[in-house]
């Protein structure tokens, strides 16, 4: 008895009462819900059937309705292309302003941090701006691009199913690059100065110093960033309720504003809550990533 | 001796709670409303004179968000709590009444003195029923027609005091009107993938003898191959498909589309904003002869079927009824009723406009009713955005949405 109220004291209790504290609050808090959610999309659910938790159970029938629609495959392949574009546009653009803003010109380190306001603005804020921006008759990048000659008519970014999910995917390019270029600076100034200086003395060129140093150096941070991107991209949602609005005809709907859309303005909740198992699926994928690779975050 | 003091403290307690509780009922019965009017708009206002008549009934009012209207009434109702009257959207209200959710009010209507069904417009009338009974009473309309800018016309070598009556006019209209070099559009409305879209599309379909149950008519096809001639022919703005029925005329009121269609909500920005003489014209027809119809807008009022107090709610909707006369002049809504002359406000082109919408109100359609209305129109939505992207032609778009509205129905 003594040595157990010792060890919450001080010892192995101890640490268990740290660590219960943060696990019961994401249980019940995270875990919880991930739980009903995944209940849910095995029952039949309507609006009358919300309140309680006896619902009939209908086995994989959410799943089989889902799969026979034939706008399923399309919104998940634009799910993909919007996922994968954004992440190399947001990871490209911001690692190059990283790398630009580290050479350290005179104000380098003001301006890095006003890149951070698009990180801050509201999605829906953005969303409502680049409504305007891509407007088809009177938007700004329309007359950028028909006065530098680059088109000869204006481009319906919103309304032409050849464009629309682009649109997107520019808005959400904007909206992550300053959080890429941060979290990249972040690694790229944690890298030992001795290293290069070392290398340099050994005749590597920039090229190579870039490749044999930098890359590898980064490595935890590009794949915590990676990671942290898909789940970002995964859960936006402002930007296509404020511009496009999944249209015209889906082709820039993906599964997380089809989720919305099918449960609470179709109020089908099961079919709802079966798109976000499948990307709770994809999620869970990420988090290994991210969790994998920010095991080794541990520098001296 | 302890023990039974203590009881004795108790039983006084609770005695003197019920009776507190008791004296409180017979002073007010408490009637709670929800609907999403803001403080300029009809239901705070009415409440607040309500009970200032000290008629024993006190209203409580709470104001929810469009968006949450449905899945807030929902959550309160399956967990007991909903309030007694409630506004919800005319599409939306066959969704609770099916379900028993909402209080058949046929008997009271029938004994009422102040609501009388003869008095109202025949689509209003129509979205509070299911099955042939009242479970609502219709709290404001709206509906579509055709507006245009009569500067441009004459511009143009048009008459402005003959504006297009058919589909054909219609597209002839706006391709004499539309002007690149000026930035001009022929003509704008929505097409917007959401229960927009449908507001603005039925009333063609309807017009071409086809419905929300027959979407796939020979009617409903040529009234979407209109449309897509109007976009592919550059008309109308390709964001016609992403943008709003008040984005679409915001366009209209700043002369650059000469020909709109939209409500009567846009009556007070475009008397403030269109430097140009305007008028509003029905819906053109398909036909010369053919059958009017149009979209109806505006929400219902219902009572819950789980309300403690019916009667007293009943009294409450029909003082709410009562004052239908103060809806236009105060609160800019129109009242769903055919009997009430609206009077005249002093601007000459909103009175003449109203005239128009109250005769295409005549013609007004209600969407359904159908407890699975969101899923017949997102068939209905997509089959628009279909056909209008270029993706599929009119006939297939309708034959898929006529397809997936069957499977619906059922």
């Amino acid at each position: 008895m003594r040595r157990l109220l010792l060890s919450i004291r001080d010892g192995r209790g101890f640490d268990i009462g740290l660590v219960s504290v943060p696990l019961i609050f994401l249980f019940a808090m995270a875990g919880l819900p991930l739980i009903y959610n995944i209940v849910m999309s095995f029952q039949e659910v309507d609006m009358f059937s919300l309140g309680t938790f006896a619902r009939p159970f209908v086995g994989f029938k959410n799943y089989i309705t889902l799969f026979s629609q034939p706008e399923t495959w399309p919104i998940l392949g634009n799910t993909a292309i919007f996922v994968v574009a954004s992440i190399a546009g947001q990871f490209t653009i911001g690692f190059a302003l990283a790398l630009f803003f580290w050479t350290g010109f005179p104000g380098s380190s003001w301006l890095r941090g006003l890149f951070l306001v698009s990180w801050v603005m509201p999605g829906l804020v953005v969303g409502a701006i680049w409504n305007w921006i891509l407007s088809g008759d009177f938007g700004v990048l329309n007359f950028l691009l028909k006065e530098s000659g680059l088109v000869a008519a204006n481009i319906f970014w919103r309304s032409d199913p050849n464009f629309s999910l682009w649109a997107v995917v520019i808005a959400n390019i904007w909206l992550g690059i300053s959080f890429n270029m941060i979290l990249l600076s972040v690694g790229l100034s944690a890298i030992p100065q001795d290293l290069y200086e070392a290398a340099e003395l050994d005749g590597a060129n920039v090229v190579q110093r870039f490749y044999t140093i930098t890359l590898p150096m980064m490595r935890s941070s590009i794949g915590a960033l990676v990671a942290l991107g898909l789940i970002f991209t995964l859960q936006q949602f402002d930007l296509f309720a404020a511009i496009t609005a999944g249209g015209p005809n889906n082709s820039s709907n993906v599964a997380q504003y089809w989720a919305w859309d099918l449960s609470f303005r179709q109020y089908d909740f099961a079919q709802g809550a079966t798109i976000s198992v499948i990307m709770i699926v994809f999620v869970m994928f990420a988090s290994v990533v991210y969790v994998r690779s920010t095991r080794h975050e541990v520098r001296g | 001796m302890g023990i039974r003091k203590l009881a004795l403290v108790g039983a006084l307690a609770v005695a003197s709670m019920s009776a507190f509780y008791v004296s409180a009922r017979a002073e007010d019965v408490k009637i709670t409303v929800w609907s999403l009017d803001r403080d300029i708009q009809p239901a705070p206002n009415l409440i607040k004179d309500f009970n200032n008549l000290k008629t024993g009934i006190t209203v409580e009012y709470r104001q929810i968000q469009f968006d949450d209207v449905v899945s807030e009434a929902m959550r309160a109702y399956s967990t007991g709590q909903a309030p007694d009257i409630i506004a919800v959207d005319n599409p939306e209200h066959a969704l609770f009444s099916s379900r028993g959710a909402f209080l058949d009010l046929t008997d009271m209507i029938s004994q009422s003195s102040v609501v009388k069904p003869a008095n109202y417009y025949p689509g209003p009338l129509k979205s509070v029923m299911w099955k042939d009974r009242y479970f609502g009473i219709p709290k404001a309309t709206n509906t579509i027609a055709l507006y245009y800018n009569k500067d441009m016309f004459k511009a143009k070598g048009l008459d402005p005091a003959k504006p297009p009556q058919t589909w054909a006019e219609l597209v002839d209209t706006a391709r004499k009107l539309t002007d690149p070099a000026k930035n001009v559009y022929g003509i704008t409305f929505s097409a917007k993938a959401n229960e927009e879209g449908t507001f603005q599309f039925l009333p063609w379909a309807q017009m071409g003898g086809g419905g929300y149950d027959k979407i796939n008519t020979p009617g409903a096809v040529k009234a979407l191959q209109t449309w897509k001639t109007i976009i592919d022919e550059k008309l109308a703005s390709r964001d016609t498909l992403t943008r709003s029925q008040w984005d679409s005329t915001g366009t209209f009121n700043s002369g650059n589309a000469a020909m709109a269609i939209s409500g009567p909500w846009e009556l007070d920005r475009m008397v403030k904003e269109a430097k140009f003489d305007w008028g509003v014209a029905l819906l053109p027809l398909p036909e010369a002869d053919a059958k009017r119809s149009s979209a109806m807008g505006d929400f219902n009022w219902a009572i819950f079927a789980n309300s403690k107090h019916p009667k007293e709610a009943f009294k409450v909707l029909e003082y709410f009824v009562s004052q239908d006369s103060r809806m236009f002049k105060d609160f800019g809504q129109l009242p769903a009723r055919s009997d009430l002359a609206i009077p005249p406000t002093g601007q000459p082109l909103k009175d003449a406009a109203l005239k128009v919408f109250q005769e295409q109100l005549k013609f007004a359609q209600p969407r359904g009713p159908h407890p699975a209305w969101p899923k017949i129109s997102k068939a209905i939505q997509d089959a628009i955005q279909a056909a209008l992207s270029g993706q599929m032609s009119a006939q297939e778009a309708l034959d898929q949405a006529d397809k997936k509205i069957k499977a619906v129905l059922g």
